[in-house]
């Protein structure tokens, strides 16, 4: 299931991109070699500069030598010109054929853009994977943290209050997990954090709740029930607390929000846990049938 | 409530270097033994990471979304529900900042009351970047073969995603 999506996402959004930039090569859409009329605003001939203008936008230029213009760009200028600019790796500027020109209008001919979409695909590829390592190293101290804490709590015999007191709960939902083991310390600290809405606690708990189911685990490449379990209630955890994020979002509105999302993360809850279990009985029974 | 929040990790940490000084455990030591896991959790996740979400990036870069949008927008908008909210619901499972930047887009056009915006909202509360989440915990301990959690996660967001429609309209109206 995994490796479908994840090469579907792959293979739809590359060939998506490929029909697009086919539809624009057919049809022109990017208005290659065709000239653009400017009216022009002020033209102070001294100092080379000028502004240019239709009905909707304005930009600022400078005259350059043999017939060309630079046109200065800013994050807000029209859509159109900045895909030209990142095109042809000018950052910010754009540097553009002058047709003609007399006192009151100028025509340009801009540098043509082919494969546009596919360019844009690549280059959010290869940010991303940067931007990955750059998210995993992020995680480095809060991981650091939390590990050194849950090292304490382990030797210092705390854990074993914790699983006694959480023993009854989750046993139900992690039959395979030996009574007192310390995984359940991990997996009930873990809930509580994302209960409270303490994301950037809950995630270095999960992880070390892993490792500990990890080690129970007999086939060491492929995820346990226990983890499927675990995984589940972690995407669909109760919220008493609304995520941190929504909260800078919304505002002081969150709080009208908070029973609304009680509610609705109780019932993805319960449908999270119902469809672990379900899958859990049928590779059971699997099993068992290879068996017999 | 919000307070009680800022209150449970400090009182959390202290509870746990009191009872380790009580039990005679070298705190200090303990604490760099078990951190200094935290350094290979780290890089054993990246490669996990990079190949989900290059993955989610080039989906999102390619505009696909926009056009399984617009294609389900008429459909969606003859029985009365506003197709907006499904752009929510697919971009939730797949990256966290894609969500809020959703979030964000449709509180600037909608504002805070509406209704769009309140069960969007609601939906951002209510399910987890799934992919994310998988990448992450089996990355951590090297497991490729993710079993059903993928499928359990994902319907746990699909329940996430009705409740949250059918709750605010509930409880808002």
């Amino acid at each position: 299931m995994l490796n479908k999506i994840w090469a579907s996402l792959i293979i739809i959004g590359i060939s998506f991109a490929f029909a697009q930039d086919v539809y624009d090569e057919v049809y022109n859409t990017h208005n290659n070699g065709i000239p653009v009329q400017f009216e022009l605003l002020t033209s102070d001939t001294s100092h080379q500069q000028l502004t240019l203008t239709t009905s909707t936008y304005k930009l600022n230029a400078t005259l350059k030598q043999n017939n060309k213009i630079q046109i200065h760009l800013s994050s807000d200028s029209p859509k159109k010109f900045l895909q030209i600019s990142a095109a042809n790796n000018q950052k910010n500027n754009l540097i553009a054929d002058i047709i003609s020109r007399d006192n009151t209008s100028i025509t340009l001919l801009f540098p043509e853009i082919h494969w546009e979409k596919l360019r844009e695909v690549t280059q959010a590829a290869f940010d991303t994977a940067e931007f990955a390592v750059k998210l995993a190293l992020g995680l480095i101290g809060i991981m650091a943290l939390w590990l050194g804490l849950m090292q304490i709590i382990e030797k210092s015999g705390l854990i074993n209050y914790l699983v006694k007191f959480v023993q009854p709960f989750l046993s139900w939902l992690f039959p395979n997990i030996p009574k007192h083991h310390p995984a359940l310390a991990s997996i009930s600290m873990n809930m509580t954090a994302n209960i409270l809405g303490l994301g950037n606690a809950a995630t270095p708990l999960g992880i070390k709740a892993m490792q500990q189911l990890q080690k129970l685990n007999h086939n060491k490449d492929s995820a346990s029930d226990e983890m499927c379990m675990f995984l589940a209630l972690n995407t669909s955890s109760v919220q008493l607390l609304p995520p941190v994020t929504l909260i800078a979002l919304m505002g002081t509105q969150v709080s009208e929000l908070i029973m609304p999302i009680i509610l609705a993360t109780s019932c993805s809850t319960l449908v999270a846990i119902s469809v672990a279990k379900l899958f859990a009985a049928q590779r059971r029974k699997k099993r068992e049938s290879c068996n017999s | 409530m919000q307070q009680l929040t800022s209150l449970i990790i400090p009182l959390l940490i202290l509870l746990i270097i009191t009872h380790g000084l009580i039990k005679h455990i070298a705190v200090y030591e303990e604490f760099v033994e078990g951190a200094k896991e935290g350094f290979n959790i780290a890089v054993n996740i990246i490669p996990y990471l990079v190949a989900m979400l290059f993955a989610i990036a080039i989906f999102r870069a390619s505009g696909a979304m926009d056009l399984i949008l617009n294609t389900i927008k008429p459909l969606a908008d003859q029985i009365g529900f506003p197709a907006e909210v499904i752009s929510m619901g697919i971009i939730r499972p797949l990256t966290g900042s894609g969500s809020v930047g959703v979030l964000a887009e449709l509180i600037s056009t909608y504002g805070e009351d509406s209704m769009i915006v309140k069960m969007a909202a609601v939906m951002f509360g209510s399910t987890e970047t799934t992919l994310y989440v998988l990448a992450v915990y089996f990355g951590a301990i090297k497991i490729n073969k993710t079993g059903y959690a993928l499928q359990a996660g994902l319907a746990a967001d699909l329940a996430g995603f009705i409740a949250a429609i059918g709750i605010t309209y509930w409880y808002f109206s």
